[in-house]
């Protein structure tokens, strides 16, 4: 029954509309909104719409200590946390003139690489789910889930790890550590044939990625794509390899190509970079128990702790891509200013809308999750 | 390029490969809480024993999470550094970060394996808690996250305080402690916490934290400015407090505590002396009050209270015996720890606040008390404790046998003496080191080589004076010898003084915890000397009272009874310093400093 | 003189950058480059950049803003892929009345850049795409990252905090006990003696 005051709308004939994807999406890993006008079913125009996840890090970051703010930084980006927390803490050692002692640096890159396999899960597994395979997504949640017990063992913390501290890492190792991310390296690298199986050579996911979201190398790069994404286009490109940081330098991997530039590409490079963070991890499990040593330059009292003035832009290759953080110091205790610059910021806003623009209603939220985006970047 | 051969069209009887999961364990989770990891980050657990109320972990939440709450009933001792507060945490704020942990002075903070709460709107209450050592729930949740040696957020180890070798300094009475530099001043003052301990145990309660973040800041004249709130006697405490701040600071718990002294000491050397005065004098009033104070005795307390009454605008005039005023800093601590100059800048700020000093000026002798009341509003005694305790041991009268008191102020005055070539002195606090010091010193000079014993009562390790003042001694060849109760002066059969015999001291207090000391006969000692130096304590000579008015006043063991305000029971007299309070310059000043509150009050009173 | 990897390096940037006049650069690490300059030459210094060294990737462009000097600070990020350095570029513009040029006709993500400095610190790019607001839709107040935008004030302001009364506070506070020091005493800086005698 209608209600009394029921009014019919004369709509003017048209087959557009306008839809939003978001704010609350499995498309993407955070509130975030895409709103499309589509005629019929194809998408004419695109329009992103952050700002739901707005917490004012920039901020937050110029009323705290420079040590308070490790806390803050890995909340930038949940699935990814630790590129966050380093970027971070790189800026602070470089402005300082700090020296990282090995040993740190080497536990660092443990947790890069590990993040980057959880991050990766994470991913694809929510990249499955948008084409309607929802099993690739239990079992990565699950597989991530034995790197977050690594982390928690090593941490205290599942997924804010706040580990990385100015001049090093927060705690040694605990004893039988290594052994236990041997094992869960085992463990991962045994289920790669079966994510395979069930995924990269499932020929539903195949046809339904391939040739979606072709992003071409010249547009990735007047695009400013970075990561994954921009390996999926056939840019041999990887800031580890190529404005390295940390221990990277001392390690043998290689910068996984992919050249269709489509979101099966990106999912393949993805794929691809597992096996290659496991090939790292690898040569940190072998190597960490040699380098003996402090995990922590002596730092300063934190509560009166002044940073000689200056700027700084450091770098790091994030799951998602280049992460970046330009920090100023005025001198004092506090940042003057930082400036964050998540690789997200770029794929989910122009490259996104372009992307989606002329695709399919249906592979919208494919190609969101294909780009790997983390709202919280762009937001911050 | 990927290795994964997805272009393989397969064979249909790929979907097979799945029944090999039938053969494997599924994915499961319990749905009890899971037990956390070793150092899992969960709710705080707090060692009260341990936990001071320093509240710095309330300095570095970077969430605002943590309010100290005060509890009565708990220990409350600003002496040993410990308040009666502890953190309370607000876990709708706290992330468990844990920086709190990692910086607790104490090590009393931890986080523990638990981390399960859940409420309803109406327990919103439950999520501000008071952690003790029993978990959040009342259950025993094993330590989580706690405080590692390599994981310490606060600087345990103090900058080195250069000094001059023992070679170097024992010839001469230049200053052996040779100061921070900048870098030094910088980084010591930046291992303070601010917990403010220092500020409460301090007699004067000066500001401390204050001017040790002014100095990291840079802002050394600021520094200044908040020594000079509450201590005139910058320089001098600076170099010979007794600094009661350093036992009870925070980081002494477990490190070596900031070494406030020192910090003092570097900004008042490194602002120009014309701007210090600028800076002691700003607030001055303008205006005489027309009030007139007489003061009696130009040390520590007398001249505190004479800055701060000129300061008010009364007319100071102190009357000091002695040549040079400045009382036991001058006459009683030697040169190379407490130099001449230093003193004198002191005092040129106090007389530049308008502070008439006359010196060599005997009240008794060249002016009467009478004659001073009569001429002034209100006076204060401040004679402070210029008389050497005598043990009284048998043949203790010997010509021989000094007091160390005497002894300092010729050295002070320049008076020649003859200098001991062997010396014993009796005694085991800071007079007995300066004394045997000085004698050291002076020995070198003229012998070539140092002959000095000290004999105390107690164990080396319970000695009244400084450690450090015990390490440098020994490093000067000096000799000690614990343990060691005086029992006589040996004399030769002409009459020359050969020796001090002791006993093994057995026990010095009784069970009353009153002095009476127990000796073992057998451990009998002859420490051969040609001079013996008694440094056992000093008393007041408060001769120049004269009978009536000794008479007319309380007293109170042999001191002049005071109320809180230092007034005796004479309205028209206030008494101050180490004559009521026993010996200790800091102390002195804050004395000082209340007994121009209570003058000032009466003054203005009596003006109405 | 086109710039190769090859190339000495550094001389040969420095060469490129000799054409720009009032130019200061200084390498901070092998890889990092900073550039100061005047506003009116960034353009120039983009299009040579981009155009003859290759520095096809703009990381990002950062604002600070210096309230004191009555200034902001822009500082462009740009990569080359093929020399593996970056470039970034400082210039300083009044903050008043806040206006630059957009570079978005050379590089596409200037658009998201520029927007974002627009809505945080009210600096306007003339030429940008999009002026209009993207995260902070909703907020009608002064552009937050400006220095005289006092977050922490605001947000106790807006804000109703919790007022706690558990069991164990009343108990202390019976016996006479009770909260000394809240958090937000210790954030702010005591004022000085000196200050209130004046």
């Amino acid at each position: 029954m209608r209600p009394e005051n029921y009014q019919s709308v004369n709509h003017p004939p048209s087959n557009e509309f306008e839809l939003f994807f978001g704010p609350n999406h499995p498309g993407i890993e955070g509130n975030y909104a895409l709103k499309v006008r589509v005629n019929g079913d194809e998408v004419t125009s695109a329009r992103a719409d952050g700002g739901y996840l707005h917490r004012g890090f920039e901020k937050l970051m110029e009323g705290r200590l420079w040590i308070q703010n490790i806390a803050l930084v890995p909340r930038i980006c949940v699935p990814d946390p630790v590129p966050m927390e380093v970027c971070y803490s790189l800026a602070i050692e470089e402005l300082g003139g700090i020296e990282v002692p090995e040993r740190a640096q080497w536990i660092r890159v443990m947790q890069l690489e590990l993040s980057r396999i959880a991050a990766h899960l994470f991913t694809f597994g929510g990249h499955a789910a948008t084409t309607g395979m929802y099993t690739p997504m239990f079992w990565g949640i699950a597989d991530r889930d034995l790197i977050l017990d690594l982390f928690e063992e090593l941490s205290g913390g599942r997924v804010y790890h706040i580990f990385n501290i100015p001049g090093g890492v927060r705690r040694d190792l605990p004893p039988g550590y290594l052994d236990r991310v041997s094992k869960t390296l085992d463990y991962i690298e045994s289920r790669l044939p079966d994510y395979d199986n069930l995924l990269f050579t499932n020929k539903v996911f195949v046809h339904r990625a391939t040739g979606v979201g072709v992003l071409n190398q010249e547009q990735a790069l007047e695009w400013a794509v970075t990561g994954p994404n921009l390996r999926a286009t056939g840019l041999d490109f990887d800031v580890r390899r190529d404005d390295p940081y940390l221990v990277y330098d001392q390690i043998e991997f290689d910068v996984p190509v992919e050249q269709a530039g489509d979101a099966w590409a990106r999912a393949l490079v993805r794929r691809s970079e597992l096996k290659e963070s496991l090939r790292i991890l690898r040569q940190v499990v072998a190597k960490l128990p040699s380098v003996g040593g402090p995990i922590r330059a002596p730092i300063p009292n934190p509560l009166a702790w002044n940073l000689p003035a200056g700027d700084v832009y450091t770098r790091v290759e994030s799951s998602k891509g280049e992460l970046a953080y330009y920090v100023v110091s005025n001198g004092g205790d506090k940042p003057y200013r930082v400036h964050v610059r998540g690789p997200s910021a770029m794929h989910a806003v122009q490259v996104l809308e372009n992307l989606v623009t002329g695709a399919r209603i249906e592979d919208v939220a494919q190609i969101m999750f294909s780009l790997d985006a983390c709202p919280p970047e762009v937001d911050r | 390029m990927s290795d994964i051969d997805y272009k393989d069209r397969g064979s249909l009887l790929n979907p097979l490969k799945s029944f090999a999961f039938f053969g494997r364990p599924a994915v499961t989770e319990a749905i009890e809480p899971r037990p956390a990891s070793d150092n899992y980050r969960g709710f705080h657990v707090n060692d009260w024993t341990k936990c001071v109320g320093c509240s710095t972990c309330q300095k570095v939440c970077d969430n605002a999470a943590i309010t100290m709450v005060r509890i009565p009933g708990l220990i409350a001792d600003p002496v040993k550094g410990i308040r009666d507060e502890r953190p309370a945490i607000d876990y709708g704020r706290c992330c468990w970060c844990g920086l709190c942990v990692d910086i607790c002075p104490t090590g009393s903070l931890a986080l523990s394996r638990e981390y399960v709460h859940t409420c309803v709107d109406a327990e919103l209450d439950s999520y501000f808690v008071l952690p003790d050592s029993s978990g959040m729930h009342g259950q025993h949740f094993e330590k989580g996250w706690a405080k590692t040696a390599d994981a310490d957020l606060v600087d345990l180890d103090r900058q080195k305080m250069p000094e001059m070798e023992p070679e170097q300094r024992i010839g001469n009475f230049a200053e052996m402690l040779l100061g921070y530099d900048d870098q030094q001043a910088l980084l010591e003052a930046s291992r303070c916490v601010q917990c403010g301990m220092c500020h409460d145990a301090c007699p004067t309660h000066m500001h401390a934290p204050e001017y040790i973040r002014a100095i990291w800041e840079g802002k050394l004249e600021e520094a200044v400015a908040w020594i000079y709130q509450t201590n005139p006697f910058a320089h001098i405490c600076g170099r010979v407090c007794t600094r009661r701040c350093e036992d009870a600071c925070s980081i002494g718990h477990r490190g070596e505590p900031i070494a406030i002294r020192w910090l003092k000491r570097y900004a008042m050397d490194a602002v120009p002396h014309e701007r210090v005065k600028q800076i002691a004098l700003a607030g001055k009033v303008d205006t005489p009050t027309g009030k007139r104070v007489a003061i009696i005795g130009g040390g520590p307390a007398g001249l505190t209270a004479a800055f701060d009454l000129a300061k008010k605008g009364h007319a100071v005039t102190v009357f000091e015996a002695l040549a040079e005023p400045g009382g036991m800093t001058r006459w009683g601590i030697p040169e190379y720890r407490l130099p001449y100059d230093r003193i004198d800048r002191d005092i040129d700020v106090i007389r530049s606040a308008g502070v008439d000093i006359r010196c060599n000026v005997r009240i008794g002798q060249d002016i009467t008390l009478d004659q001073l009341r009569a001429g002034h509003d209100a006076v204060l005694l401040a004679l402070g404790l210029q008389q050497g305790r005598q043990t009284r041991i048998p043949h203790s009268e010997h010509e021989k046998v000094f007091r160390a008191v005497d002894l300092l102020n010729k050295i002070t005055a320049n008076e020649p003496f003859d200098v001991p070539h062997c010396a014993v002195v009796i005694g085991g606090g800071n007079v007995a080191m300066d004394i045997a010091r000085s004698l050291a010193r002076l020995q070198k000079q003229q012998y070539g080589q140092v002959n000095v014993v000290v004999t105390a009562l107690e164990e080396q390790q319970h000695f009244m004076a400084d450690p450090d003042e015990i390490k440098e001694a020994l490093e000067e060849g000096i000799v000690i010898r614990d343990q060691c109760g005086p029992q006589g002066c040996e004399i030769d059969a002409a009459g020359k003084l050969v020796g001090l015999k002791t006993w093994k001291v057995l026990s010095i207090f009784d069970e009353n915890k009153r002095f009476a000391p127990r000796y073992d006969e057998a451990g009998e000692t002859i420490h051969a000397c040609d001079t013996v130096i008694e440094a056992i304590g000093q008393s007041a000579d408060t001769s120049l009272l004269g009978d009536t008015l000794t008479e007319a006043l309380e007293w109170n063991r042999g001191r002049i009874k005071v109320d809180a305000d230092g007034r005796t029971s004479e309205a028209w007299l206030w008494s101050a310093g180490d004559m009521v309070n026993g010996p200790d310059v800091v102390h002195a000043v804050a004395d000082g400093h209340r007994v121009a509150t209570s003058i000032d009050a009466v003054l203005m009173e009596q003006k109405k | 003189m086109k710039l190769s990897p090859t190339s000495n390096l550094s001389a040969s940037l420095e060469f490129l950058l000799q054409e720009i006049s009032g130019l200061r650069s200084q390498w901070k690490s092998p890889r990092r480059l900073r550039v100061d300059l005047q506003a009116e030459t960034l353009p120039a210094l983009i299009e040579l950049l981009k155009g003859r060294a290759g520095f096809v990737h703009l990381s990002a462009i950062s604002c600070v803003d210096w309230p004191a000097q009555n200034e902001f600070e822009l500082v462009y990020h740009l990569w080359s892929y093929e020399v593996k350095v970056l470039v970034m570029a400082h210039i300083r513009i009044p903050r008043d009345p806040g206006i630059y040029l957009s570079i978005y006709d050379l590089y596409r993500p200037a658009a998201f850049f520029e927007r974002d400095i627009h809505e945080m610190f009210g600096l306007f790019f003339e030429g940008s795409p999009d002026m209009g607001k993207f995260i902070l839709t909703e907020w009608d107040g002064p552009p937050p990252m400006r220095k005289e935008f006092d977050g922490e004030a605001w947000v106790m302001n807006q804000f109703d905090w919790q007022d706690y009364q558990p069991g164990w506070l009343k108990d202390i506070e019976a016996k006479g006990g009770g909260i000394t020091t809240r958090p937000e005493d210790v954030r702010r800086d005591k004022p000085k003696p000196w200050d209130e005698q004046s």
